[in-house]
């Protein structure tokens, strides 16, 4: 599984772009390490996650 | 032509390790020089490349010995295989991991491993403002598209075996 499959699987849920937004912020707000380590779960690549948690945090 | 000590050098592995490869027959040497000592070839060195590769995949050196004989599509099926045993080894080592931060009572000492629990998780969601239906629709779509990393999620939470099955069979609406 990928990053894009779980937007994917997120968006079919009825999550939108502003709550998946919220997500990642309160993700990286209250697990930062865990946060990491999901996106590496998900074979994010390093540039990639520092970007996303950048925006989150 | 190479001597041991450059390979070892760029591969960055000891001379005993290369001795060690010649001694099992993994790598051997393609030319001795008068002296007798080992000489690597161009060849040799793209050998080790291969082997190097595989080793980084974490293939056992007599797997990786069969898979240079003969490296036609028996190459997935290995790595397939040991992707596989690397799925249950992560799986038991997580059921550890939970088994412990239980044992110790201290939420902190999971936080250290890196792992989540499902109350967290669940908590997590709700902050998107995600309603209780929301998650079973969640369930039902990761169950339907993605069934092995669901698996694989749900055993990440530390969630118990039949507890993950009843949450499977509800999610796939069995």
């Amino acid at each position: 599984m990928n990053v894009e499959q779980w937007v994917e699987v997120f968006r079919a849920t009825g999550l939108d772009d502003a709550m998946m937004q919220r997500w990642h912020r309160e993700f990286e707000r209250r697990y930062p390490e865990q946060h990491e380590s999901f996106l590496k779960w998900l074979g994010a690549p390093s540039s990639e996650i520092l970007k996303i948690r950048n925006i989150a945090g | 032509m190479h001597t041991v000590g450059y390979l070892a050098k760029l591969f960055g592995l000891s001379r005993s390790t290369l001795l060690y490869y010649d001694e099992i027959g993994l790598l051997s040497p393609s030319a001795r020089n008068a002296a007798n000592y080992r000489l690597y070839s161009d060849g040799d060195v793209q050998r080790m490349e291969r082997i190097a590769i595989y080793r980084d995949a974490g293939l056992p050196l007599e797997t990786i010995r069969q898979l240079l004989i003969d490296e036609s599509d028996s190459v997935s099926a290995a790595l397939e295989r040991h992707l596989i045993g690397l799925n249950e080894e992560i799986a038991k080592l997580r059921r550890q991991q939970h088994v412990i931060a239980r044992l110790l009572g201290d939420a902190q000492v999971l936080r250290g491993s890196r792992s989540m629990t499902k109350a967290q998780w669940v908590a997590l969601l709700a902050s998107t403002g995600m309603s209780e239906d929301g998650m079973s629709a969640w369930h039902a779509e990761f169950e339907k598209n993605f069934p092995q990393a669901h698996q694989d999620f749900l055993e990440s939470l530390g969630i118990p075996n039949e507890e993950i099955d009843m949450i499977r069979r509800f999610s796939s609406g069995k």
